[in-house]
């Protein structure tokens, strides 16, 4: 189990004639991943998510709130102490083809971290060969074929699984994928989905799952919760399916309108919300962050600054002044 | 030249384009025939390895070696066949009618110049005689695309963002009055609401120019959104073309068939999408004879090991496979009967 409390985390550009300007990637962000569970990060690119997967896989540090692997807080240890708990992460890049070491063949790349894990737990040497084998038949590839050959031997598909087995290498609670199959065929991302959704099955390994895509959110089990982030802060949160079915925050409205509807197969939601202006990140940080792009802004939004719940009891699952749901996403043709 | 009114049809005719390996020339595009109608958006839809990028490079007959266009034609109304073109002719016709736009991801403009350098030469290369009003063309295109013309060309590229960057691909396709625009994957790597901004201008843009426009891509969804045909490619050939909503609704092609259910999907029962069983074929893992898709296909017969499917073409729709042959051919005794 994972949880992090008002993580937050402020970049500071130097070179600026001002002085160093900040600029947050993250302002106070709750979460939690739960053992063999999963959750979603979704927004777009600069809102966060990745750097939020960093932290959580132990490569960037925090400025400000705590992390806690397993009852641990991490803000109280120092960087050697933080390490076998971070350890207990394992980060899945969206890129197949830099993530694995081309002079490497597959079973160099994942003997290393595996006589590692052998030193670890006392097993013999001989061990990591059948584990290699364990894994990656686990992944759904066939060791014999994969083992002696180099990455460039391999489809995109398969060396997406490869980087997994390599993650699960260290017996890890938690895999951070971030963006995994935006670079994989469209026939075979539901493949590695519905991989990372056996997984938390069959291991009890949760998943962190970082995406511009809203759709594949869904694909990594039916239990799993969705938060939505802007610029930093979490908007909105909830059950993947309900927060897809029934959005309330403008911002996530906008993500869900943005996605291309199949017509043929489908129509266009009724209430599509479109943003009034394009992301600026540079601007002032007054109210709600999202009031200048949103078309049901108010006079309040521009003073105060709406935040998600916190606490016991009812938890308020969106960060808007005027939550209200509307139908944006496509409909089968059929209904 | 600004005068035309009618955009130009372009048929590409029996296109074969080779790449040299160890194993020796392999074909990435084969045999493909594709009409873009006048005034239409053709989107191509396919997997990496499909061949859909060097058809697009095809058109401005600009596939690089070790790739080598082996047989075929690109005819485009007013210009001929493209493949005959050298030299000066086909610099001119880069640009002046077919207009390109890269990738945003890949960056296909100069970092050390200004957009409005970049601009310039552009003209200067296409014997522009007036730079003055080849800024002004450029400024009211960026205008309508909703970006401030005067500040987007005295920036640098780095000074942009990604939908922005591909905006300014878009201009500089069109500045010259190019009336057939290739656009390469033009929404990948851009954030979901940028993506749905640039395919709202893709889409009115080329409306407004009357423009012929194909629209090469991995994804199924900005096709949907844009395109009126739908040509989908796989091992180098187009495997079914037809009106994008009818090929979405009643795909008939089996890979057609199990690319659109393994999308995934906002709406609907999830159990029912699944990854096609397989992987796309590389240039190495191609077949040399009959059908590329066989491997993979749930409908496989005898004969897709050694036969080519042909196109058949009926009510508009092009479909190449002898499963869906067979069958249409047992419903048509059925009918007679």
């Amino acid at each position: 189990m994972i949880t992090g409390t008002g993580v937050t985390k402020t970049y500071r550009q130097r070179g600026s004639i001002l002085g160093a300007r900040q600029v947050p990637a993250l302002r106070g962000v709750d979460f939690a991943v739960p053992r063999g569970g999963a959750v979603s990060f979704i927004g777009e690119s600069g809102c966060g998510k990745t750097t939020l997967g960093r932290i959580i896989a132990g490569l960037e540090t925090y400025d400000d709130g705590d992390i806690v692997i397993d009852g641990t807080s991490m803000s109280g240890l120092g960087h050697r102490a933080r390490q076998p708990f971070f350890r207990r992460v394992q980060l899945i890049h969206q890129d197949p083809y830099s993530a694995l070491n081309p002079t490497r063949t597959i079973h160099q790349t994942l003997s290393a971290p595996l006589a590692l894990r052998a030193r670890q737990t006392g097993r013999s040497r001989s061990w990591t060969d059948e584990r290699a084998e364990e894994l990656l038949s686990l992944v759904g590839i066939d060791p014999g074929y994969v083992l002696p050959r180099y990455p460039h031997q391999l489809s995109g598909g398969m060396r997406q699984r490869v980087v997994i087995a390599r993650a699960l290498t260290m017996d890890p609670d938690v895999l951070v994928a971030d963006e995994a199959v935006s670079m994989i065929d469209v026939s075979l991302r539901l493949g590695i989905l519905s991989l990372l959704k056996d997984l938390r099955v069959r291991l009890g390994v949760g998943v962190l799952f970082i995406t511009h895509d809203i759709a594949t959110a869904r694909y990594i089990g039916d239990d799993s919760e969705l938060y939505v982030i802007y610029r930093g802060q979490v908007v909105e949160r909830g059950p993947t399916e309900t927060i897809i079915a029934e959005p309330v925050h403008p911002y996530t409205q906008s993500l869900l309108s943005a996605i291309p509807v199949l017509h043929g197969l489908e129509r266009p939601g009724e209430e599509q919300v479109v943003p009034t202006e394009a992301l600026d990140e540079g601007r002032a940080d007054e109210g709600c962050l999202f009031a200048r792009r949103c078309p049901f802004v108010t006079e309040r939004c521009e003073h105060e600054m709406p935040v998600l719940g916190r606490g016991g009891g009812e938890v308020q699952r969106h960060a808007c002044f005027h939550p209200q749901p509307r139908s944006v996403i496509p409909v089968g043709a059929g209904q | 030249m600004t005068s035309t009114t009618h955009a130009p049809g372009v048929r590409i005719r029996d296109l074969t384009v080779v790449y040299r390996t160890p194993a020796g020339e392999l074909p990435a595009v084969r045999g493909v025939d594709l009409e873009l109608v006048p005034g239409t958006i053709t989107g191509v839809v396919g997997e990496s390895g499909s061949g859909k990028s060097t058809l697009a490079l095809s058109l401005l007959n600009a596939v690089q070696p070790p790739g080598r266009i082996a047989a075929g034609a690109v005819e485009i109304d007013g210009l001929g066949d493209v493949l005959t073109l050298g030299g000066e002719d086909l610099r001119r016709t880069r640009g002046r009618q077919v207009g390109y736009v890269f990738q945003a991801a890949q960056n296909s403009l100069n970092p050390l110049k200004t957009i409005g350098k970049q601009l310039l030469d552009l003209g200067r290369s296409h014997d522009v005689a007036d730079p003055r009003a080849l800024v002004r063309d450029a400024k009211v295109l960026l205008a309508r695309m909703g970006l401030d013309g005067g500040r987007v060309l005295d920036s640098y590229q780095h000074e942009l963002s990604g939908g922005m960057r591909q905006r300014v691909g878009i201009m500089l396709a069109l500045v010259l009055n190019a009336k057939v625009v290739v656009l390469d994957e033009p929404t990948t790597a851009l954030d979901m609401i940028t993506q749905a901004t640039i395919l709202r201008i893709i889409r009115e843009v080329h409306e407004e120019r009357e423009l012929t426009t194909l629209v090469i891509t991995h994804d199924v969804g900005a096709i949907a959104e844009v395109a009126d045909g739908l040509a989908v490619m796989y091992g180098g050939r187009i495997v079914e073309h037809g009106p994008v909503r009818k090929v979405l609704a009643t795909p008939r092609h089996p890979y057609t068939q199990g690319l659109i259910r393994a999308i995934p999907r906002l709406s609907g029962d999830i159990s029912l999408a699944r990854a096609l069983p397989g992987r796309p074929p590389t240039l190495g893992t191609l077949p040399a004879q009959g059908c590329v898709f066989r491997e993979r296909c749930e409908r496989r017969l005898a004969v897709c090991d050694t036969d080519d499917p042909v196109v058949i073409t009926r009510n508009g729709r092009s479909v190449a496979c002898h499963a869906v042959e067979r069958a249409a051919a047992v419903a048509m005794r059925k009918e007679y009967a």
